[in-house]
């Protein structure tokens, strides 16, 4: 089952700069792939198209068939609480607590107060980071801060993660026990999009790779293909 | 990090009411919490939406002090007419039977020459110099209360062939009337001006804390939280201030008219009136609280929205 397809998609900006060209790809169910290229490639236009704070010129994007061009005014936030997103600079509330960030997709969503607490403390002792509920994310270390912000994404069990260079600031240790985690998502039914330029990291844990390049996509490379 | 828990915690499905009520509350704790987190800016805002509140309040209390003290003049409003010399008493109790079957006239009282005479002898202390006059010289009075249109009954009366003198201060009372009706409406244009004043404040804080907030409204917006989600902190907090602002209006008024209200009623007594200054009673300032919350309310809920359609996804 497909959960993301995009259809020849494009998008050009006012003044005429194309950051997408005719790009088709498609992410299965419980399927982790990574997006990589070098800056310009085109990856944060990608990631703002899934998540809608920009629509395509030509082409269509699908999400759970659904074609995003149709999703209009008040039915955005809704579609984005399908989605959870893992962003390079965390982008926490910096006046509330960890559980509190944590707990804000439950609460958008409308889940139960009594819910939403066990549900936060299950997923920041997954992160281990059970004991840090009450601190402020200024009181984290860059690493701790990710994962809140990781944990974040995945509280809701979105059926897309999108995680935007999730390792950037972190020690290599830190940067694989994350990704690890993200290669346990899909067995949970969540689907994995990795933007990042870290071909080490890439390569270590074999997975499908789209390459974008000036826009353009250049190569979808299979996991059989890369372990070759 | 731990391994992935087996046992995650599916949410129970909720009702729309539920979740509405919910979040309605979440958005009124924690605007309350931002209001008590900056004592000096509430401060702040709050008194300068008061005294601009309190100015068109002072003012409409004023006026309705006058236009009760005018309604007392109001009542004493009746038309003096004396008939001409000779008229006899009976005619002059059909003259009174003709008036009161008038529709623009209330009431009509008959007063003889022999009472006018007693009320003179009593008043003026010429009791003596009344004594020597060989006959009565006072006509019957008339004393005529008018409903409606004062200016057409005042002729009516003067063309009557009985009629003698009409005294009335009919032009008076107008020019107090156009006076009260000038300042009703000085007044409700000063509450149209300051209330814009206050709406205005409370836009101009709530814009500010918006800016303050813009890139926590940015994640809020990207993890899915809805116009209404976003907006309703912002108007709960313009609603505090509008309540908190409308009572410490109440507050200053209340002191003002007590400031005044004694050397008002001193004065007044200097001139044989039992004149005193009216309060607000509990359902106007019920209701003045009620439109102090609304001006917060509305000027949260422009700002907000202005900034919520700057930020909106591109929709092309």
């Amino acid at each position: 089952m497909t959960v993301l397809r995009f259809e020849n998609v494009s998008k050009q900006y006012p003044g005429g700069h194309e950051a997408l060209a005719d790009v088709s790809f498609e992410v299965a169910q419980g399927e982790m792939l990574f997006v990589t290229g070098h800056s310009g490639a085109g990856k944060s236009t990608l990631l703002k198209l899934i998540h809608l704070s920009e629509r395509p010129s030509r082409g269509a994007v699908l999400f759970g068939g659904r074609n995003l061009l149709k999703v209009r005014g008040g039915r955005v936030p809704l579609h984005r609480r399908e989605i959870g997103v893992v962003y390079q600079d965390h982008r926490l509330l910096t006046e509330r607590s960890v559980g509190e960030n944590v707990a804000l997709p439950l609460i958008l969503r409308g889940d139960r107060r009594a819910d939403i607490g066990k549900r936060v403390r299950e997923v920041l002792a997954r992160m281990g980071l059970g004991h840090r509920e009450q601190a402020l994310p200024s009181q984290l270390s860059a690493g701790e801060q990710q994962r809140v912000g990781i944990a974040r994404a995945i509280v809701g069990e979105p059926r897309l993660l999108v995680a935007d260079e999730p390792t950037g600031n972190l020690d290599p240790t830190l940067a694989a026990e994350i990704m690890s985690l993200f290669a346990s998502m899909p067995e949970r039914g969540t689907s994995v999009l990795v933007v990042s330029h870290d071909l080490a990291l890439i390569k270590r844990m074999k997975k499908r790779v789209l390459i974008l390049d000036h826009g353009r996509l250049m190569d979808d490379i299979s996991p059989e293909d890369l372990a070759e | 990090m731990n391994e992935a828990s087996a046992n995650t915690i599916a949410p129970r499905p909720r009702s729309g009411t539920g979740i509405w009520l919910d979040q309605h509350l979440y958005s009124l704790v924690s605007s309350l919490g931002r209001v008590l987190q900056r004592p000096w800016t509430t401060l702040l805002t709050i008194g300068v939406m008061a005294v601009a509140l309190a100015l068109p309040l002072g003012l409409g209390l004023s006026l309705a002090n006058l236009q009760q003290f005018a309604g007392n003049v109001e009542q004493s409003r009746a038309m003096d007419l004396f008939l001409a010399p000779g008229t006899s008493p009976g005619r002059a109790q059909a003259v009174a039977v003709e008036l009161r079957g008038r529709s623009d006239v209330a009431s009509v009282e008959v007063r003889t020459p022999e009472q006018g005479l007693a009320d003179l002898r009593e008043r003026s202390g010429l009791g003596q110099a009344l004594d020597a006059l060989e006959e009565n010289p006072l006509p019957t009075l008339l004393v005529v209360t008018p409903r409606g249109d004062v200016p057409q009954l005042a002729s009516a009366l003067e063309n009557l062939p009985e009629a003698g003198l009409l005294q009335h201060d009919a032009a008076w009372r107008q020019r107090l009337q156009g006076w009260l009706g000038f300042g009703q409406r000085l007044a409700w244009v000063l509450a149209a001006l300051f209330g814009l004043g206050a709406l205005l404040v409370v836009g101009n804080t709530v814009r500010l804390d918006i800016q303050a907030r813009r890139e926590e409204i940015g994640v809020l917006q990207l993890l899915g939280a809805t116009d209404g989600f976003i907006r309703r902190p912002f108007i709960y907090l313009g609603a505090w201030y509008g309540i908190a602002a409308g009572a410490l209006a109440l507050g200053l008024v209340v002191v003002a008219a007590r400031a005044l209200g004694q050397p008002l009623q001193a004065l007044a007594a200097s001139y044989g009136s039992s004149f005193a200054l009216g309060g607000l009673d509990l359902l106007r300032a019920v209701l003045f609280l009620l439109a102090a919350t609304i001006i917060g309310w509305v000027g949260a809920w422009l700002v907000t929205g202005h900034f919520l359609r700057q930020t909106r996804p591109t929709e092309t």
